[in-house]
């Protein structure tokens, strides 16, 4: 009996996957073949590029067309690949790399719009924007820049910039690493690109370190413009728009807007365990995985902790109240709390408290996370404990104050270890979900297991199985926690009379 | 005459507009063994309950050396310990073993050490014939033994009068026997007791002052030879014939 339950959610699982990804729509094909078929066709865009505000703006109101915002211009290629998008609008270097990689998709020739290339620095931080500057200009001017661009858009030559000031005074870099050739990872993890290097050459010129944090990219503006970062490098075009929140530095490379659209290329078909080698075992990638699922537990373990702690807090006042009448400013306290923390998404707590709260401080954030996880959760472990306490009969209450006892004795050495025993088996499961929420920590820029996984498609082009794999151990983990709950659940059974 | 040890005055106790007790007096002298006989919802339990704190009363003073419980100056920590409850649904610790349920209290209020406490639980447990049960939790015991256990536990305090709310009520027939002895022995010994009882028997045979409670007041105060031979009151004189066939 017990096998079978644990087969069942797994097939579901693999079957909804195989079902997404083999991608049942594409009903209304529209075929890309220039710019003027883009009215009316479905377009993808990597959100809050310049690919979006062109399309946006050029192609929004037309009718008919249909504009599909992705996280990352893999997403957009896959559902390219799939049927579910007609053309996707991306940067022309970045397409190339896409068209190299995969053998069913081509770059039309017609460039879209021509712009330039800069990196991004707070309103009024001109200090650090004029030394960038002139470290690029160095640049320029001794040849380095020309190199770069060889090796790494021109594909000729194999000159690569090593960064040579790796200590000393550091500047926090945002960048989001999922856009070849600019920047994106190797497959040891490291973070290479045309981006990477100019970065490395002109901050050698300034004689400062860096460290380069791998951000959303729709999230690097609000990253830098906070002080998270000190200076955003992630192939930005410079836009007026862009201009009225941050200021740019000079430009370092013109590129242009591209379309990709299916061609008649075959994806090459590899097998069933060329593909396992590929997204799992080729340049150890499997690390990913591993090592998402370290941060997944640390935060999850930590996050419990915390969220024991407060939700415990909180559920006393409550209790206090609703017994005696007392803390009564403290429980209305605690009511918004609970009404603010349980009505409004996790995900958007997390980026709250990452933008906003711990905006000026740049912190741990492994430790965000907790924090963001383990208060969110703190309010349902709360409402969880006081349901627990206001189950135990108030004959036990009524014993104790016979006795003489206090209302707080009462509650720590009678009410708590009953209440504790009753609701074992809830929190058990509300530190199950606490598990599977976290994996929206990507969102602050953690490497999760969730964002493991994603990390091995980008690289990989391959959904299916990275994508598949992190559902598995979710799934192993769940199913494997809620097990041990049901052995614990019936132990207590067997303690009660 | 023994001395007065509570002196109830005025008490008068309401849910809103429901008046449940209006204007109760009453002294307890030490020694007495007060039964309190009345119709089911007379407020009788209330009362006794008001007696303890359980209840907060609306109106009125309870008496004790000289202080009032129900003054909001008055230090309330240092008199409700001395006064013992016995309740109708037992309320042992469920979480506690029978001898921590019994040494938890006069621990705390560091009336005595673990030890001494430990020894004198067992004594209790002894007397009340359940000291092989020590270490069990209350959920192994009957009833009868729980309440047995609940009398114990006040016991161990010391208290100057003991409260019982209906200690038999909740109990299988067979079982009220051997709480009703040991309440007997107490008695005998001289404990100041207050008990609200449906059993007869024991408020004619053991209790030595019987008060019957009924529309919010005592309407009869006497002897169990007055009250249960000679009523005076018409309602008591209905009442009793409806219990005592």
């Amino acid at each position: 009996m017990k096998k079978k339950k644990l087969y069942l959610p797994v097939l579901l699982a693999v079957f909804m996957l195989v079902t997404a990804l083999t991608g049942c729509g594409g009903s209304d094909s529209h075929k890309v073949t220039k710019a003027k078929d883009l009215p009316g066709a479905r377009i993808g865009v990597q959100v809050g590029t310049t690919g979006d505000s062109f399309v946006t703006e050029n192609y929004e109101k037309k009718k008919g067309t249909d504009i599909q915002r992705y996280d990352k211009g893999a997403d957009a290629v896959q559902a390219l690949k799939q049927g579910k998008i007609d053309t996707v609008v991306i940067d022309d270097q970045v397409a190339k790399a896409f068209a190299e990689k995969n053998p069913d998709i081509k770059i039309l020739d017609e460039d879209l719009v021509v712009e330039q290339y800069a990196t991004v620095f707070a309103k009024g931080n001109d200090e650090l924007r004029e030394k960038f500057n002139k470290g690029l200009a160095a640049i320029k001017a001794d040849g380095t820049l020309d190199k770069i661009t060889d090796t790494w858009i021109n594909k000729k030559g194999k000159y690569h910039y090593k960064k040579k000031v790796k200590n000393g005074p550091k500047l926090v870099i945002a960048s989001s690493i999922d856009f070849p050739p600019y920047e994106s990872f190797d497959g040891k993890g490291d973070i290479v690109g045309f981006d990477v290097e100019m970065l490395y050459a002109v901050t050698d010129h300034m004689g400062v370190s860096v460290e380069i944090q791998n951000i959303q990219f729709d999230s690097i503006i609000a990253a830098v413009d906070a002080g998270k970062a000190d200076i955003g490098v992630s192939g930005f075009t410079i836009t007026e728009d862009r201009k009225k929140s941050i200021d740019f530095s000079d430009s370092y490379i013109d590129t242009a807007q591209v379309m990709l659209v299916k061609g008649s290329g075959s994806d090459g078909a590899a097998s069933f365990a060329e593909k396992i080698h590929n997204n799992f075992v080729k340049d150890g990638r499997w690390h990913y995985l591993l090592r998402g699922l370290g941060i997944t537990l640390l935060i999850t373990f930590f996050a419990v902790i915390l969220g024991i702690l407060f939700g415990f807090l909180l559920a006393v006042i409550r209790v206090a109240y609703d017994k005696n009448g007392s803390l009564r400013f403290l429980n209305y306290l605690a009511k918004l709390y609970l009404t603010i923390v349980r009505g409004t998404p996790v995900m958007v707590q997390l980026l709250i408290i990452y933008y906003v709260v711990f905006a000026s401080v740049n912190i741990n954030k492994v430790f965000v996370a907790v924090v963001a996880f383990g208060l969110n959760s703190a309010a349902y472990v709360a409402e969880i404990i006081r349901s627990g306490i206001m189950s135990i009969d108030d004959g036990q209450f009524e014993a104790g104050k016979s006795l003489g006892l206090k209302f707080h004795t009462v509650m720590i050495y009678v009410i708590l270890p009953q209440a504790f025993k009753n609701v074992l088996p809830a929190l058990a499961n509300e530190f199950i979900s606490l598990l599977k929420e976290t994996s929206i920590s990507g969102y602050i820029g953690l490497s999760d297991l969730t964002r493991g996984g994603q990390t091995i498609q980008s690289l990989t082009y391959d959904a299916l199985l990275p994508l598949g794999a992190v559902a598995i151990v979710y799934l192993v983990l769940v199913v494997g926690l809620s097990t041990l709950v049901g052995k614990l659940e019936k132990n207590l059974k067997k303690n009660e009379r | 005459m023994a001395e007065i040890m509570m002196e109830i005055r005025g008490l008068t106790k309401r849910y809103g507009d429901h008046t449940v007790l209006e204007n109760i007096d009453l002294d307890v002298k030490k020694g007495e063994v007060i039964a309190i006989i009345g119709p089911s919802g007379c407020g009788k339990s209330t009362f006794i309950r008001t007696l303890d704190l359980l209840e907060k009363p609306t109106a009125g003073h309870i008496m004790i050396d000289g202080e009032d419980l129900n003054d909001p100056k008055t230090n309330v920590d240092e008199i409700l310990p001395r006064i013992g409850m016995v309740f109708q649904q037992f309320n042992l610790f469920s979480n506690m073993t029978i001898k921590r349920n019994i040494t938890f209290a006069p621990v705390h209020h560091k009336l005595m050490n673990q030890q001494q406490a430990d020894e004198k639980a067992m004594e209790l447990l002894e007397r009340i014939g359940l000291a092989d049960k020590a270490d069990a939790y209350p959920s192994q015991l009957s009833g009868g033994q729980k309440q047995r256990v609940a009398i114990a536990r006040s016991l161990a305090m010391n208290p100057e009068i003991i409260l019982f709310d209906e200690p038999t009520s909740a109990l299988d027939p067979e079982m009220v026997g051997e709480v009703l002895n040991i309440m007997r022995e107490l008695a005998e010994e001289g404990m100041t007791m207050i008990v609200v009882t449906h059993e007869m028997g024991f408020a004619r045979e053991v209790a030595n002052r019987v008060l019957f409670i009924d529309e919010k007041v005592i309407k009869e105060d006497g002897t169990p030879e007055e009250v249960f031979h000679h009523p005076k009151n018409e309602r008591l004189k209905e009442f009793l014939s409806s219990v005592l066939h």
